[in-house]
């Protein structure tokens, strides 16, 4: 296994997964300048291919992902903005988003805690925390109908733009508060982990985006379920004309699932 | 005059040294100065190249420290690879901000110009010069008040960053109306994105 990139040196792990891992970490030390943290996504090496064929998917994909965060950007969905792109070592910095996962707000709770076993002690210290809701209701003043609506307009700006997320779930939304003055603050809605994203401007790519999500909504969060109209409805409000073909689109996919053709 | 370090990347590249002077009064013959230093024969040469030997930066298209800091982070990141686009370090920062992949582009647009009376000033070295000397340098090459890196945002030109973006029509700068001070962050995000990015721009 090669080294990791000495880049990762003191940076904080915060996650792994399969493809890559995230840290934690400081770009432009300076003595005289408050430091900021950055988001760093790591695609280390895979053993089980090619070396070539690794290093030219670890790259494309880089490459890929940065192309569809900064059209994102310039068209206004709310994302993280890009701080570092280093395609031979396979790491890509994002700006630090301060916040929480809608998953966790939603009480879905942290991906892959479903393996965890609960003892008797840490059941009851649950539920001396807040429920979810009520968090979402104190931090950010937010009803669960307002925020499907933000999550709806917001994937709605992101398929004007031609960008297809590719792995729309509630893990990969967030929310971060905003302050414009130090008075009054905005709750912004952002999306993040363009990972799988490419441009399409096809209504089936669109379609097939928004059924991923719905498949995901009804798996981690199975009681807010009728919730997802409310995505629907503010989806359909931003896309205006297009919407008609796309809902239309989304009756059949969720007939015949997210591929199209049954063969293989 | 701000000191940032890089402990990850090999010594000789691990620091840069970036100053903002304004009231300058000598950009035009410091242009002059840097071509003939280019072409500049044996130890006197070498003396005068060493003696211009940063990345002189118009500050009108700057929008922010991170935006600089961003284009010298990725002007190391390339020479520590043996990835240079461009002869040296130096000239690498100023084409990782310019948006095209055109090298006499860059030094027209981001370089030093007859017309500027601010500039900022750029040294990447790593041996553990003290910041006193580095400023010492810097002044005998520019003449000019040496102010904080904060007063970027002072002298931006914001109608010539979203000209050389070409961020005009875009929609994300259209939902902010009339908020100017919204408007900007969004301009600043998309252009320090842009600079990170700019190797698999293609």
């Amino acid at each position: 296994m090669t080294a990791a990139p000495d880049i990762l040196a003191e940076a904080i792990l915060i996650s792994q997964g399969a493809e890559a891992a995230i840290y934690q970490a400081i770009l432009h030390q300076s003595p005289s300048s408050e430091a900021t943290p950055v988001f760093l996504k790591y695609r280390f090496n895979k053993q089980y291919r090619h070396p070539t064929l690794d290093a030219s998917l670890t790259r494309s994909r880089i490459a890929g992902e940065a192309r569809a965060v900064l059209k994102c950007l310039r068209n206004g969905v709310h994302v993280p903005g890009i701080r570092l792109v280093d395609a031979s070592q396979g790491i890509l910095g994002f700006e630090w988003i301060e916040g929480k996962s809608i998953r966790m707000l939603l009480g879905g709770g942290a991906e892959g805690e479903e393996e965890t076993e609960y003892t008797a002690d840490l059941l009851e210290d649950e539920d001396a925390v807040d429920s979810p809701e009520d968090e979402l209701q104190s931090l950010y003043g937010l009803t669960p109908d307002v925020l499907m609506a933000m999550i709806g307009t917001e994937i709605g700006k992101m398929h004007l733009a031609d960008v297809i997320h590719g792995d729309l779930t509630t893990s990969n939304m967030m929310l971060r508060r905003m302050f414009s003055t130090a008075s009054s603050s905005t709750v912004e809605l952002v999306l993040v982990d363009f990972g799988l994203a490419y441009t399409s401007t096809l209504v089936e790519d669109k379609a097939v985006d928004l059924y991923v999500l719905e498949r995901a909504f009804a798996s981690t969060h199975p009681d807010s379920e009728p919730l997802f109209a409310t995505v629907l409805q503010a989806y359909g409000k931003t896309m205006g004309k297009e919407w008609a073909n796309i809902n239309r689109r989304l009756d059949d996919v969720r007939l015949r699932g997210r591929k199209r053709s049954m063969v293989g | 005059m701000e000191v940032v370090s890089y402990p990850h990347l090999p010594a000789e590249l691990s620091r840069a040294y970036i100053a903002l002077y304004t009231s300058v009064t000598n950009a035009g013959a410091l242009r002059k100065r840097i071509i003939n230093a280019a072409s500049m024969q044996g130890r006197e040469g070498e003396d005068e190249r060493e003696a211009v030997n940063y990345a002189f930066v118009d500050p009108r298209l700057i929008t922010s420290p991170l935006h600089v800091k961003t284009a010298v982070l990725q002007a190391v990141m390339a020479q520590a690879q043996g990835a240079l686009r461009t002869k040296t370090v130096h000239s690498e920062v100023l084409w990782a901000l310019n948006p095209s992949n055109n090298i006499s582009e860059a030094i027209r647009r981001y370089g030093v110009s007859e017309a500027c009376t601010a500039l900022l000033v750029v040294r990447v070295d790593g041996s553990a010069l003290e910041p006193a000397d580095v400023e010492r340098k810097m002044g005998a090459a520019v003449q000019g008040q040496l102010v904080p890196l904060t007063q970027l945002g002072r002298l931006t030109d914001w109608v010539a960053v979203k000209k050389c973006h070409k961020l005009n029509n875009e929609l994300a700068l259209k939902v902010c109306g009339q908020d100017g001070e919204r408007e900007r962050a969004v301009i600043d995000n998309i252009v320090v994105s842009s600079v990170a990015m700019k190797s698999v721009m293609g």
